[in-house]
């Protein structure tokens, strides 16, 4: 049966001619784009909902250290007031992450609807395991590489474009 | 560790340890009488047609559709009709626009309300997409359908409400303010609490109890809004703030960052102290294993995340600082989360729909960013108010058609 992401998704496990090497590439290649549609979607969350989250973080860092600071003193009705506060203030920060885990993980989903359709029972066949492995499984492996990955890139990046700019002559502004 | 504080913890988990007990032995009394009176009323049913084939469905659930009465009416599979939701001939088409409009009303609730939005998470997969009303149908004809059909929405609905820990704990590691030997004791608890919950009760519960017992949670939730509307409610609230205040004041001047991490000084089973930002604090890693091994139970049995449960069980009865807490009980959530998922879907066969997953994200993420910009707009009594109404009449209604077969209110 067709699924509606065949025509994007199905070419990314046909690079090669060996069928476990296109599955471990495949996932792979599903895992990064999966992560990039994911990591632009929490940009924009987080950016519009940067000052409500500074300050839901900000109340709840505040509530913290006065809880620390009245334990230490041992004011024990005042830790327990704080206490309450800071109880409050974390539901609010927790429950707005959601949106932001949301955000990050939604491509993950139709990633694995197109993975069970193409893949389920008989599993994604792998270099040392060409008979399949279960597919989310195959692709949970390969959506945290893909994250490691993306975040050291990430991290790379200004030091290369530093490098470059200096390597260049160009003043950093 | 005082006398009071350990008579305390005793009763949260002796109390969370009979709310699991009630939930299995109403099960198991639900599951007596239908095994009593199977081979009567089948010796007196004809011959009935059955699927014979899984349709290309995966585990469990394949077997289950194999073993349904093929046909074009209710209660019976027929494997020539448009795949629905699950990929089930004759399952509902669940319209896109419908899921993501429902999901940013979850997502708008997430982050205005809170723990409320799990609740409506529920409201949606079990009425407002119709699953409800069409898994029931294969109560006498294909109980095993119905029960492996259960499990698929309740998983959907941890997976919507335990993904809100995902960035939480990531954050938390990350600043290293996780205390990993609270986290020990109440991840190691939430890990065999899900497990225990979802391999005991997975595909053993049909739709109508599942629905009753989340009428009854969700009862208990309009119960505690309630309160906390109440003058005495309201007085402990205000009387919280205002302490908190006042002390504020008198330390705003004298801030000071402790050193970060944390290490643990001494264990013992039932008294352990852990250096927390420079601060000594005493636990009881017993009753931080039972409590999260009791609420990761009733979590993975109603198909929630637990969040809710897990901070004031750790702040009221183990008796920790909430910055102690925080980020503890998010891993919490987060390994009861993965536990019960990946058990009821690789232990109880549980069928999932990924699309109406990453859908329903899509409206969360979108609700999360209106709610900061509109819920200015509503009194927050109002907003309480509303969610009481709701909680009551979800609660009512959702407890009276599990338990009763008909609801008392329009639903």
């Amino acid at each position: 049966m067709a699924h509606p992401l065949d025509l994007w998704l199905a070419p990314l496990f046909g690079l090669t001619a060996s069928m476990p090497a296109n599955g471990a590439i495949g996932t792979f290649l599903l895992a990064g784009i999966v992560v990039l549609l994911g990591e632009l979607t929490l940009r924009i969350v987080a950016r519009v909902n940067r000052d409500h989250l500074a300050r839901l973080e900000a109340e709840l860092k505040n509530y913290q250290e006065l809880t620390r600071e009245a334990e230490r003193r041992g004011d024990a009705a005042s830790y327990k007031a704080l206490n309450r506060q800071a109880n409050s203030a974390f539901g609010h920060v927790f429950f707005n992450k959601f949106g932001l885990s949301a955000a990050a993980l939604w491509p993950c989903f139709f990633a694995l609807d197109w993975l069970q359709a193409r893949f389920d029972p008989g599993g994604v066949p792998l270099p040392g395991k060409p008979e399949g492995v279960n597919y989310v499984l195959v692709f949970l492996a390969a959506y945290i590489l893909a994250r490691i990955l993306a975040g050291r890139l990430r991290r790379a990046a200004p030091r290369r474009i530093a490098r470059r700019r200096a390597r260049d002559g160009v003043a950093a502004a | 560790m005082n006398r009071k504080r350990f008579l305390k913890q005793g009763v949260a988990v002796l109390m969370l340890a009979a709310a699991v007990f009630v939930f299995g032995a109403g099960e198991l009394r639900a599951q007596q009488p239908a095994a009593q009176g199977q081979p009567a009323a089948e010796a007196a049913k004809p011959e009935i047609k059955r699927v014979g084939n899984d349709l290309g469905l995966p585990a469990k659930l394949g077997q289950e559709i194999a073993k349904a009465p093929e046909g074009k009416g209710k209660g019976q599979i027929d494997p020539t009709a448009p795949r629905g939701v699950f990929g089930v001939p004759g399952a509902p088409q669940v319209s896109w626009i419908l899921t993501l409009l429902w999901a940013v009303w979850v997502g708008w609730i997430f982050s205005t309300v809170g723990a409320f939005g799990g609740i409506m998470a529920g409201v949606g997969h079990m009425t407002v997409y119709g699953l409800g009303d069409w898994v029931r149908t294969f109560r006498e004809t294909a109980p095993g359908l119905n029960k492996t059909l259960t499990d698929s929405i309740r998983t959907s609905n941890q997976f919507l409400v335990g993904l809100s820990a995902i960035l939480s704990v990531i954050n938390y590691f990350k600043s290293r303010r996780m205390s990993w030997p609270l986290g020990l004791a109440l991840g190691i608890g939430s890990i065999v609490g899900a497990y225990l919950s979802a391999s005991i009760s997975g595909g053993r519960v049909s739709f109508s109890q599942y629905q009753g017992w989340f009428g009854v949670f969700v009862l208990v939730v309009g119960f505690v809004l309630i309160y906390e509307l109440t003058p005495k409610g309201q007085e402990s609230k205000k009387a919280a703030k205002a302490a908190a205040q006042a002390f504020e004041k008198t330390v705003r001047e004298k801030k000071d960052i402790a050193a970060a991490g944390v290490t643990l000084k001494s264990f013992g089973l039932t008294q352990s102290t852990m250096t927390f930002f420079g601060a000594d604090f005493t636990f009881n890693p017993l009753a931080a294993f039972f409590g999260g091994l009791v609420i990761a139970a009733i979590s993975a049995f109603i198909g929630v995340g637990g969040g809710f449960l897990y901070v004031p069980y750790l702040t009221s009865v183990v008796g920790l600082p909430m910055f102690v807490v925080a980020g503890t009980s998010a891993l919490a959530v987060l390994l009861s989360m993965i536990t019960g998922i990946t058990t009821y879907i690789k232990v109880a066969g549980a069928g999932m729909d990924w699309t109406l997953v990453g859908t329903q994200l899509i409206g969360i993420f979108i609700g999360s960013m209106i709610g900061p910009r509109t819920a200015k707009y509503i009194p927050e009594k109002w907003l309480k108010l509303i969610f009481i109404v709701l909680a009551l009449y979800v609660g009512i209604g959702y407890l009276s058609k599990g338990f009763f077969g008909r609801a008392w209110v329009p639903m």
